[in-house]
């Protein structure tokens, strides 16, 4: 099960995500969309650490692989 | 209890549920017995990233995944192929592993680099380059599996070449070892849930499209492929109902597809369409094919180009966010509103209109993470791809720009789910790929554990 707790974000910051959130789906609240933001920005930043999988032959091939497949 | 999923790439309910149910005896049981119905799957309906939003219940635009390849942020020319890496939600065996329920899962993409966790045994999927990787969690199962296919383990097949024989026996090849795997590892491994994705379904629709469907355009009656779509899903058929002989009586199954297929109609050249309408320059238009990315294109007087693909991604040259950006920023909504109607416009060779679809990610998922296009557009809905090459000298291709293909994806996949404990009398339930994590939980007791997800449980499963 997930453990959640509390961070304080500015009051006006609040109010500008519920603005934001009127008419869209798939966000309960302000602190789903303030959780997706943020994962998504550690995310990026762990990209940085994350070694890429492919080797640059690896990828020259999956390229030509996907493109022949008909992906790109 | 326990849940089986087959994941089917790209299989459409027309060819299971119609054209070919009465050759599939396994199939036909279970359609008589369980409940069938369209799997609507998400925008776009592409294997990465729909698989993943199944499997974890969240939107390509939660998920931050718009294909297979991605566009660097800013670039014009540089993209990254998307991994395993790249899926940070967490998907159904992730959860069951929290809980201590074991996993098989077999060839789910992206499932390269495979993740290492416990309580699940995985061999990853057709992005893995090579049968030397280290391909499988335990690490040692590599070769174990290298025993069972001969030293030969087929992850996926090429096929833009016109040698369809060697396409066909390295597809059926393919398939019985995957499913030589997957009985191996039900017998020799404790589990809770199953998946075996098979994507040799999706290869056999782009390779033999045409010769197997008297409506594609370029069919030829009495061809040697005419009956190869039915060779292929009995085969698959016989190998499930022998697998399904391995599941004990209390075991739910599932049937699931990514998206459809349908009959291409052509390719889209939508950068000699951009230059036509005055978003696009050359430096020096090229007059052979090339790619977009090698194209010598004057970004100083360009305002967007697009990619290829099954469907087409829009890129707006913004100033300030790419090198030689020309649209302003507060004009980057004018231009997608303006562009969007141009599109809309479009009329094919013929003068007909097409049904041309626009979509902003932003509009389309609620909020759209990681490097996503401006705009996503689908060609006739889809029934004309993207081509992302230029120097064609024309806007409509009859050909794929990257070789022979005969088919296209299309919104609508399969969902079966059979209980043999249960006789639901052929129930049509309409689901959608969000709705797939959730409900497979569901069936654990364990719906609680997925947060802000785009799908709900299948309530007549639970009934």
């Amino acid at each position: 099960m997930v453990k959640y707790t509390t961070v304080s974000i500015p009051l006006n910051l609040h109010r500008r995500i519920e603005k934001l959130l009127e008419g869209k789906t798939g966000f309960k609240s302000v602190s789903d969309y303030v959780t997706y933001v943020l994962r998504e920005v550690v995310a990026m930043h762990e990209t940085r650490q994350i070694p890429e999988p492919f080797s640059v032959e690896d990828l020259t091939e999956l390229k030509r692989r996907l493109a022949a497949l008909g992906y790109m | 209890m326990k849940v089986a999923v087959f994941a089917l790439d790209s299989v459409p309910p027309e060819m299971l549920f119609e054209k070919l149910l009465d050759k599939l005896p396994n199939t036909k049981r279970m359609y008589q017995r369980g409940m069938h119905g369209v799997l609507r799957t998400c925008h776009p309906p592409i294997t990465v990233p729909a698989w993943m939003v199944m499997m974890t219940g969240k939107n390509p635009g939660k998920l931050g995944i718009y294909g297979f390849r991605h566009r660097k942020p800013s670039s014009y020319t540089e993209g990254y192929i998307v991994n395993s890496s790249h899926v940070k939600e967490r998907t159904v065996w992730e959860i069951l592993a929290e809980k201590g329920k074991r996993s098989i899962v077999i060839g789910i993409p992206p499932s390269y680099p495979v993740k290492h966790k416990e309580n699940v045994t995985m061999v990853s999927c057709f992005l893995t380059p090579s049968q030397e990787r280290d391909f499988t969690n335990p690490s040692e199962l590599k070769q174990e599996i290298l025993k069972i296919t001969g030293g030969r383990y087929l992850f996926d097949v090429t096929f833009r070449v016109e040698d369809r024989e060697r396409i066909k026996r390295e597809l059926f090849e393919m398939t019985e070892k995957r499913f030589d795997i997957a009985e191996y590892l039900i017998k020799n491994n404790p589990w809770d849930l199953f998946i075996l994705h098979e994507i040799g379904f999706d290869r056999l629709h782009h390779a033999f499209w045409k010769f197997f469907d008297p409506r594609h355009p370029k069919h030829i009656k009495g061809n040697e492929y005419e009956r190869i779509d039915e060779e292929y899903y009995s085969m698959v058929d016989e190998r499930i109902g022998r697998l399904m002989g391995m599941f004990p009586d209390d075991c739910i199954t599932f049937f699931l597809s990514d998206h459809g297929s349908a009959p291409m109609m052509g390719a889209f050249c939508v950068n000699e369409w951009l230059e036509s309408v005055g978003y696009l320059k050359f430096k020096q238009k090229p007059t052979n094919k090339v790619e977009i990315e090698k194209a010598e294109v004057d970004w100083s007087k360009t305002k967007a180009w697009g990619w290829g693909g099954y469907y087409a991604r829009i890129f707006f040259n913004v100033a300030g966010r790419e090198p030689n950006g020309i649209v302003p920023q507060e004009e980057l909504e004018y231009e997608k509103k303006r562009l969007t109607q141009l599109i809309r416009e479009i009329k094919d060779e013929d003068g007909r209109p097409m049904d041309n679809r626009v979509f902003e990610p932003e509009s389309l998922y609620g909020i759209a993470m990681g490097d996503k296009p401006d705009l996503m557009v689908y060609f006739d809905n889809l029934r004309w791809r993207s081509a992302g090459t230029v120097g064609h000298n024309s806007i409509y291709l009859h050909e794929n720009d990257t070789g022979p293909d005969d088919s296209v994806h299309s919104m609508n996949g399969i969902f079966l789910m059979y209980n043999p404990q249960k006789s639901y009398t052929e129930r049509l339930v309409q689901v959608r790929a969000e709705d797939i994590a959730p409900t497979i939980l569901s069936l654990f007791g364990l719906e609680g554990e997925l947060k802000s997800i785009d799908g709900a449980v299948i309530r007549e499963v639970k009934e």
